[in-house]
């Protein structure tokens, strides 16, 4: 692999100030895909921080991409304010237990300034150790949870739904709470020195409508950006699944870049390509089970209409790296991106 | 009573109770913005250090600071300087970098609309506070390697296209100066767009007299035709003509900030009221005024109320007994300020290389030849016995008790002046003088190194002891210029 000009941490605060870059970050989504690299069982990857980071550190050795992206999966912040899950060998925790079986009352919703249970301190020390160990040539992204996907796993996920339409305001207190938590552990992951990706699956087009993204996820989600606003932190939002009913509305959230998944390219840079950095969106599937060369080709085809986006552009999967992809598969993505989003005239006085 | 500093983590804790509505008073390129009619929301400034430590200034987790927003506000302001001059230009402001001089030729720029000059040799400190190689790395590849100082970040950065906007123009000062930097001008010019070279003259055979070196007849007037010549290159480059009234102005702005510098440092330096880092970056504040001018001068106004406010209520940054040591050559990697302070030492005056930066521009007669009179009271372009000098006035004025000379391995003038300046101040004062060589970028102060620290303030704590001094600091000129 020949030297390149910037490491990535130069890249990315090029892409943040509305300036051009040497070539687009690459950013396929290796994250409990990592614990291959190191050969580490997933549930090792998902319970040691340590762990967590060096197989990020070593994934992003291998793989060259642009972030380290510590993440194992949404319950974090559910856990943490009681929901039990279950830890498989080689899969992401599962949820086992919702802390409540239907929306709860006000007077069920304890204070939530300092949640430390659940894997939160692993995640933290995760956060600082690859913070110390790369943080000056590679941006440390720590994904949090948003509120509607964490209240959705707080509550028997059936029940929550049916308790949007039953319940509202309910839900919203719910909401509120989760959001104080979700801000409180950001504050903590900033500390450490993450900056906090915001995952919100569970708000897709293919769980609720845009109406309802409207009412239940989006001032939530606006909640926790603006927070980090607050420290001048550019935010990546990740909505993964369905995007077409709710792309419209993204941008109002406030996020910086806006990470998508199901949903044309084009599409998705008309909505919001004027206001946010769009991060996509490679089909995971395809890269998972598609020869290197169609991974390479197809690829290189995204990047090449995704530079087209006016606030920039991340060559990324539409969301995490199946964890049987194989990494000739990781590696073509890589490099085709690389190739087809190097910008020629970079470091060229006019 | 002692003002307690604060950590990186405190900072945390202080920033997270700061309501919003002070933030927003801070942001920078405020005339511009009102121009149009918006404050953008890349403009603010005011963020702790948590913010610029996720984006790769790590060593920050490792310093001290002082507890006031007033330098919470230049921290924020000073650490956002990238992302300002890469505004600069998105605004349509035309960036300059000066090289080499240290103080003179951004007096020039900001006589011209529409123009922000930058120092580019200010990235000598990116390595350290990065805790990163990447910079000399980048050096290295272009031919300047490990046995040159550390000022050879400068060139990594023009050659990386990310720490500062492709410059529209260099104005590099060489002749009197660094040799090293000279090298590393030279190649960055191969680099840059354009590049007009100034010189620099020496000082040649002058005394120190009163309040300045006397100067060798036409070395004034040969400087300041350099000026014109840099003048008309700007003129070609904006379309603007300044009159001798557009040049006095900026040379009044200049004069305004250097002031506000002059007392912060009679505050901090006589008085203890800010510590020795956010010192250094006031002092070095009078280089290009971190790329705007007036927000700069806001923020000086901000520490001097600090700091009037301490001396009124009986408060120090340091204790009364802290050991009293002046400080030669800036020490590229500021944990070394912090470390005398926790080991109970504190800085009363400085030789950073600037004193050109810092003393008053004559405010009558051609503008030109005010600024190049001024500059020629440059640390550099003398003797070493005059930079020398310019530490034994202040050592004497504030009752030192010790000097520290923070030299750089392969810096062409530390190996061949840190011994001179030493014996000067052995002689003069018969102080003692501990040298040392500022080590790569690393999290903290090796331990050698340390123990050589403690060594040595235990000397100054001895002899202390043995004499009897107080630890009393005379006051020098109300400016604390010497």
């Amino acid at each position: 692999m020949t030297r390149e000009l910037l490491n990535p941490r130069e890249r990315f605060g090029l892409l943040v100030i509305d300036e051009p870059q040497d070539r687009v970050p690459v950013y396929p989504l290796v994250t409990s895909r990592a614990a291959r690299v190191l050969g580490k069982t997933v549930r090792e990857y998902c319970t040691d921080g340590i762990t967590m980071a060096r197989c990020q550190l070593a994934a992003q050795d291998r793989f060259g991409h642009d972030f380290i992206s510590l993440f194992s999966e949404v319950g974090l912040v559910a856990e943490a304010l009681g929901s039990a899950y279950d830890y498989p060998e080689d899969d992401v925790p599962m949820l086992l237990r919702p802390r409540w079986r239907g929306l709860p009352e006000e007077s069920d919703l304890s204070d939530v300034s300092d949640p430390s249970d659940g894997r939160v301190r692993m995640f933290l020390s995760a956060v600082e150790y690859a913070w110390e160990a790369r943080s000056d040539t590679v941006p440390v992204l720590a994904f949090i949870p948003a509120p509607f996907t964490t209240a959705q796993q707080l509550v028997d996920p059936e029940e929550f739904l049916l308790g949007l339409l039953t319940a509202p305001e309910q839900a919203k207190g719910l909401l509120d709470w989760v959001t104080r938590a979700t801000v409180a552990l950001t504050r903590k992951v900033i500390e450490a020195g993450g900056l906090p990706v915001f995952v919100d699956p569970l708000a897709s087009g293919s769980v609720i409508s845009g109406e309802q993204f409207r009412e239940f996820a989006l001032p939530y989600e606006a909640g926790v950006i603006r927070f980090c606003h607050r420290y001048d932190l550019d935010i990546i939002l990740h909505v993964c699944g369905d995007g077409g009913p709710v792309i419209d509305l993204l941008p109002e959230t406030g996020a910086d870049l806006l990470s998508i998944d199901l949903i044309g390219l084009d599409r998705a840079i008309a909505a919001a390509g004027g206001r946010c950095r769009v991060v996509g969106n490679f089909p995971t599937t395809q890269l998972w089970l598609a020869s290197p060369a169609e991974v390479g080709s197809a690829a290189g085809e995204m990047v090449r209409q995704g530079r087209a986006c006016p606030k920039g552009f991340v060559a990324a999967t539409g969301c995490e790296v199946p964890h049987d992809t194989p990494d000739e598969n990781i590696d073509a993505f890589v490099a085709a991106c690389r190739e087809a989003g190097t910008n020629r005239a970079f470091g060229q006085q006019s | 009573m002692v003002v307690p500093d604060l950590s990186f983590d405190g900072w945390a804790e202080k920033f997270a109770s700061l309501p919003d509505e002070l933030m927003a008073q801070h942001y920078y390129y405020r005339a511009q913005q009102a121009r149009l009619g918006r404050v953008e929301p890349w403009s603010y400034y005011m963020f702790p250090p948590q913010t610029f430590a996720l984006y790769g200034a790590k060593h920050l987790k490792r310093l001290s600071f002082d507890s006031s927003l007033a330098a919470l506000r230049m921290w924020g302001f000073v650490q956002n300087e990238t992302e300002r001059l890469y505004r600069a230009r998105q605004l349509g402001m035309k960036v300059v970098a000066t090289m080499g001089d240290l103080g003179a030729v951004p007096v020039l720029v900001n006589a011209f609309p529409g123009c922000v000059p930058f120092y580019p040799d200010c990235t000598w400190w990116t390595p350290f506070v990065q805790e990163s190689k990447v910079l000399f790395d980048a050096a290295t590849r272009l031919g300047i390697g490990d046995a040159t100082c550390y000022s050879r970040a400068a060139l990594g950065a023009f050659a990386k296209h990310s720490y500062f906007p492709d410059p529209d123009l260099v104005v590099a000062s060489t002749g009197a100066s660094c040799d090293d930097y000279s090298g590393v001008e030279q190649l960055a010019a191969g680099i840059a767009a354009e590049t007009l070279w100034v010189e620099s003259p020496w000082r040649k055979g002058c005394a120190t007299c009163g309040t300045g070196f006397a100067v060798e007849p036409g070395t004034r007037e040969f400087l300041s035709a350099e000026y014109r010549r840099v003048v008309e290159r700007l003129g070609r480059l904006t379309g603007h003509k300044p009159t001798d009234a557009d040049l006095l102005a900026a040379i009044r702005k200049t004069n305004l900030v250097r002031s506000k510098t002059g007392r912060l440092r009679d505050y901090g330096y006589v008085q203890a009221a800010l510590p020795a880092l956010e010192m250094m970056v006031v002092e070095f504040g009078c280089l290009h005024y971190y790329a705007d001018i007036d927000e700069w001068t806001n923020i000086l106004d901000d520490l001097l109320r600090t700091c009037e406010q301490r001396v009124r209520n009986g408060e120090r940054v340091a204790a009364e007994d802290a050991l009293r040591v002046v400080w030669i050559t800036p020490p590229a990697d500021p944990l070394f300020l912090c470390h005398f302070e926790k080991r109970g030492a504190r800085i009363v005056g400085t030789e950073y290389v600037i004193n050109q930066a810092l003393v008053p521009i004559a405010e009558r007669g051609r503008p030109l030849d005010a600024l190049a009179g001024s500059f020629l009271q440059a640390s550099l372009i003398g003797s070493s016995r005059e930079r020398a000098d310019l530490a034994v006035t202040q050592a004497r004025e504030r009752g030192a008790e010790g000097a520290v000379i923070s030299g750089i391995l392969g810096g062409s003038h530390c190996a061949m002046e840190s011994h001179l300046i030493a014996g000067r101040v052995k002689e003069a004062l018969g102080l003692p003088v501990l040298q040392f060589d500022v080590p790569e970028p690393a999290r903290e102060v090796n331990q050698q190194l340390g123990t050589r620290i403690d060594a040595f303030l235990e000397v100054l704590a001895g002899r202390r002891s043995q004499t009897g001094q107080t630890s009393r600091t005379r006051r020098t000129s109300p400016t604390g210029i010497p």
